[in-house]
C-alpha cells in the first residue's frame, strides 16, 4: 500500500521536463533579496577585500604601492604606540559596566516618576544630540586647568580634586571616556526606558509592598525582566567605545599627551591620512575590525543571547 | 458687454506681439547666461587662510577682478585640522583644484598630488627672493610644485608690560638660555607663565625645535636630515631633544602645555597678557600684527630665541622659510585657471595685499616696503630676518613631527627619558616613507 502510494507521489518523466529550473516563488524571494545583497557586496564585502589586500601592499607616500606580503602587518605588532592603542582601548572597554548601569539607574528612577522626572528626561537625552565634535571642543574648555570644573571643585573644598585632567596619562583617558559616555548615555535611558515601558506596573508595586527597596526592585525585578534590552545596550556601547569616539580623540585630545588617549580607530587615521602610510593604516585597520568582532562577540554571548534566554 | 471683432483682433495681435518679444528677451537672457556659464571656470582652493579673513577676501577679488573669466571657491580649513582634510582628498585623488601646503618635506611628501608647475608659471618665481621650497630637495632646477608669497620663520615675542611687572628691562630682553633662566623666575614669582606655549599637534616641530636646533646643526646637517641621513642618535640631535626639554623641566612654561596647542591655546595665554614670552612666526596668524592688535604695539617685542650655544655657526640665524605655497592638484581639470591663480599668489598685486592688509612680509622683490604698517615688533622682525638660514622644522617627515610632540609631551610629564625619546625619534625616520633613499 505505502509501496503504491509512494508510486502515486513521484512525479513523473514528462512533470520532471516541464518544471522550471527555478521554482517561481525562489525567483521572487532572490529577486527581493538581490538589490541588498548587491549593496551589500558592493559597500561592505568589497571594501573589506580591498582593505586586506591594503594591508599587503607598501605604499610610499602617493608612490604606486607594491607587495609587501605582511611586513605592515610585522611592522605594527612592533610599534608600541599600536600596542599602546589597545591597551587603551580595552582600559576605557573596562568602563563598560559603568556604561550598562548608569543609564539604568537614572531610567529607572525615571521610570517611577521621581520629582522632576519629565525635565530629567529631556536633560539626559540633550548631550546625545550634540555633535561629539562640539562636545569634545566644549570639553577642552571644561577640562582646562583654569576651567570651570576645577574652579567649581575649589569653590566647594575639593581643591585636590581639582587636577589637570587631560596632562595625566590615565585622567585623560578617564576624561575622554567620561566625556564620551555624557554624550551617550542619553540615549541608553531612552533605551531602558522603552524597555521599562513593556514591565507591568504591579509587579513592581507588589515587590514594595513585600518591603523592596529601590536597590531591590532594581537588581532583583528590574534588571532580569530588562536582560535582553541591557544585552542590546551593552553591544551599542561597546561599539561606542571601540569605534565611535574619534571626533572626541581629535577635538579633546589629539590623542595625548604622549599616546594616553590614542585608540586604535584613531591610529588608522593618523597613519593612514597623516603619515600617508595607507598599507600600515589598513594593517592596524584590520587588528582593529578583529579586535571588535572578538569582543562584541564575547558581548553578545555573554549578555544578548543569554537574556533572550532567560527570558 | 461683448467686444467688437476690431478690438479683439488688436488686442490679439498686442498680446502676441508682447508674448513674442517675452519669448525673444527671455532667449537672449537665457543665452547670454549660457555663454556666460561657460566662460567662467570655477575653481575650489583649499586653503588655511594664511594672513587672515579680510586678506584672503581681498585677494580674491582682485584675482577675480584681473581674471574674469574666473571664480574662486575657497575651503578654508583651520591649520591644525589642514592634514586631516587634506589626506583623504589626496589619498582619493579629487577634490580641489588648488591646494596649499608648507614649503619644504611637507610638500615633497605630497608631490604626487601636484601638477609640475610650467615653465611659464615658474617665470613668476623670478620676481621672489626665493622659491626653492616649493621644488624638489630646495633645488629650483629639479621639478616645482608650487610658489610661495610670504616670508615665514619663527621669533620670539614678548609682552613688555609683563617683563617691567617682573622687574626686567623690558628694552634688554634675555639673548641667552641663561638669561632666560633667571627671566623665567622673575616672571613666575609675579605669578604669571614664563613661556606661553602648546606641544600638542605640529606646533612644536615648527615653531619650536627650529630654534634649538640653530644651536646644533649646520646646513650641511640640515640637508642631511632633509636626505634621511642624520640619524636621531647622532649627539648634536640628541642636544636638540634636550634643548627642548629644558625648556619645560626648567618650569618656564604654562602646566597645561602638554594637552594643549599653542593655536589657539598657547597664543591665547600669551595675547591674554598672562605671559612674558611666546614662540610663534613672523606672518600669517599668531604673529606681529595679531598680538599687537591685542596687547597694543607698543607693548609689544620680538626677538631671535635666546642661544644656547653661543658661538655656533647659526645661532644667530633666522630660520626662514617660504610661507605656504600652491600648486594645482594632478586630477585638476581647470589646470590653466589653476596655474593663473598660483601665478597670482606669486605676483606683485598679491604681495601689495599681504603687506598692506595681513601685515605679512612679502617674498615679492618689487612690493614698496614704505606700505608696511609702523610697528616696533614688525621694524625689529625685518632686522631679525636679514640673516637667513634653512627651516629645520620644514625638513622634519610628518612621523618626525608627530613623535617629536607626543614624545615632548610625555618627557614634560616626566613619563619618558630621553634615551627613548631619542629611540621613538629615529624609529620615526625609520617608518617615514618620504626619508627612505
Amino acid at each position: 500500500m505505502a509501496e503504491l502510494a509512494n508510486l502515486a507521489s513521484r512525479p513523473n518523466r514528462a512533470e520532471v521536463a516541464r518544471r522550471p529550473f527555478i521554482r517561481r516563488e525562489t525567483l521572487i524571494a532572490l529577486l527581493f533579496v538581490l538589490p541588498g545583497l548587491a549593496l551589500a557586496i558592493l559597500f561592505k564585502l568589497v571594501p573589506l577585500l580591498r582593505g586586506i589586500w591594503l594591508s599587503f601592499l607598501e605604499t610610499r607616500g602617493f608612490e604606486d604601492p607594491t607587495f609587501a606580503g605582511l611586513a605592515n602587518y610585522r611592522t605594527m605588532l612592533s610599534d608600541p604606540s599600536v600596542h599602546d592603542s589597545f591597551r587603551n582601548a580595552l582600559i576605557a572597554f573596562a568602563t563598560l559596566p559603568v556604561w550598562i548601569i548608569l543609564p539604568l539607574v537614572l531610567a529607572f528612577l525615571l521610570f517611577q516618576k521621581t520629582p522632576g522626572w519629565k525635565f530629567f528626561r529631556a536633560a539626559f537625552f540633550l548631550p546625545y544630540i550634540i555633535a561629539p565634535i562640539v562636545v569634545g571642543i566644549m570639553f577642552r574648555q571644561i577640562l582646562a586647568p583654569d576651567g570651570p570644573l576645577n574652579a567649581v571643585l575649589r569653590a566647594i573644598g575639593l581643591a585636590p580634586l581639582a587636577i589637570e585632567w587631560l596632562n595625566g596619562p590615565t585622567s585623560a583617558l578617564l576624561a575622554l571616556t567620561a566625556v564620551a559616555l555624557w554624550s551617550f548615555f542619553g540615549l541608553g535611558v531612552l533605551t531602558y526606558l522603552s524597555g521599562l515601558s513593556t514591565v507591568s506596573e504591579e509587579v513592581v508595586e507588589a515587590a514594595k509592598l513585600d518591603g523592596a527597596r529601590f536597590w531591590q526592585l532594581l537588581v532583583y525585578i528590574i534588571m532580569p525582566l530588562l536582560k535582553s534590552v541591557i544585552g542590546y545596550w551593552a553591544v551599542l556601547c561597546t561599539s561606542g567605545i571601540l569605534i565611535w569616539m574619534f571626533p572626541l580623540i581629535y577635538a579633546l585630545t589629539k590623542g595625548g599627551p604622549g599616546t594616553a588617549t590614542v585608540l586604535p580607530e584613531f591610529l588608522v587615521f593618523t597613519t593612514t591620512f597623516q603619515f600617508l602610510d595607507r598599507g600600515l593604516g589598513a594593517a592596524i585597520g584590520m587588528a582593529l575590525f578583529v579586535f571588535v568582532a572578538l569582543v562584541s562577540a564575547f558581548v553578545v554571548r555573554r549578555m544578548y543571547i543569554e537574556g533572550s534566554q532567560r527570558k | 458687454m461683448k467686444p467688437t471683432p476690431f478690438a479683439t483682433g488688436k488686442r490679439s495681435r498686442s498680446v502676441r506681439t508682447m508674448l513674442a518679444g517675452l519669448a525673444f528677451a527671455s532667449m537672449t537672457a537665457f543665452a547670454g547666461q549660457a555663454a556666460q556659464a561657460q566662460d567662467v571656470t570655477t575653481i575650489r582652493v583649499l586653503n588655511w587662510e594664511p594672513g587672515g579673513a579680510d586678506y584672503w577676501k581681498a585677494l580674491v577679488a582682485e584675482f577675480e577682478k584681473l581674471n574674469p573669466t574666473i571664480k574662486v571657491e575657497l575651503e578654508t580649513v583651520p591649520f591644525d585640522r589642514y592634514p586631516e582634510v587634506q589626506g583623504p582628498y589626496i589619498t582619493t585623488k579629487s577634490g580641489p583644484d588648488v591646494m596649499e601646503n608648507n614649503a619644504g618635506l611637507e610638500l615633497f611628501d605630497r608631490r604626487r598630488a601636484y601638477e609640475e608647475l610650467p615653465p611659464e608659471v615658474l617665470e613668476a618665481g623670478k620676481d621672489l627672493i626665493t622659491y626653492s621650497g616649493g621644488c624638489l630637495n630646495f633645488d629650483t632646477t629639479k621639478p616645482c610644485y608650487g610658489l610661495p608669497f610670504g616670508y615665514q620663520g619663527n621669533v620670539m615675542y614678548y609682552n613688555k608690560k609683563v617683563l617691567a611687572e617682573a622687574g626686567l628691562d623690558a628694552a634688554n630682553p634675555p639673548k641667552t638660555w641663561d638669561e632666560m633662566g633667571a627671566a623665567c623666575e622673575k616672571v613666575k614669582a609675579v605669578g604669571k607663565t614664563c613661556l606661553a606655549i602648546g606641544l600638542s599637534g605640529v606646533f612644536p616641530a615648527y615653531w619650536n625645535f627650529p630654534e634649538i636646533a640653530r644651536n646644533y646643526l649646520t646646513e650641511d646637517d640640515m640637508r642631511a636630515m632633509l636626505a634621511g641621513k642624520m640619524p636621531w642618535t647622532d649627539p648634536k640631535m640628541v642636544n636638540i631633544l634636550k634643548g627642548l626639554a629644558s625648556i619645560t623641566q626648567a618650569g618656564w612654561t604654562n602646566s597645561s602645555a602638554p594637552s594643549i596647542t599653542m593655536l589657539p591655546d598657547g597664543a591665547d595665554i600669551f595675547q591674554s597678557g598672562n605671559a612674558a614670552f611666546a614662540g610663534t612666526i613672523i606672518s600669517d596668524a599668531a604673529n606681529w600684527a595679531a598680538f599687537g592688535k591685542i596687547l597694543g604695539d607698543e607693548n609689544l617685542g620680538a626677538m631671535r630665541w635666546p642661544t644656547i650655544v653661543a658661538d655656533a655657526p647659526l645661532a644667530g640665524s633666522f630660520s626662514g622659510i617660504e610661507s605656504s605655497v600652491f600648486g594645482v592638484s594632478s586630477w585638476s581639470e581647470k589646470k590653466e585657471a589653476g596655474f593663473a591663480f598660483v601665478k597670482f599668489i606669486a605676483g606683485k598685486e598679491n604681495a601689495a595685499l599681504l603687506s598692506s592688509i595681513a601685515g605679512g612680509i612679502s617674498l615679492n622683490k618689487n612690493v614698496d616696503p614704505s606700505i608696511l604698517p609702523k610697528s616696533e615688533a614688525l621694524t625689529q622682525i625685518l632686522e631679525i630676518i636679514k640673516k637667513p638660514t634653512l627651516h629645520a622644522g620644514v625638513l622634519l617627515s610628518g612621523q618626525e613631527a608627530d613623535a617629536l610632540a607626543r614624545g615632548w609631551q610625555e618627557v614634560s610629564l616626566g613619563r619618558l627619558s630621553i634615551e627613548d625619546w631619542t629611540g621613538r625619534m629615529q624609529k620615526a625616520l625609520e617608518q617615514s616613507p618620504s626619508k627612505r633613499q
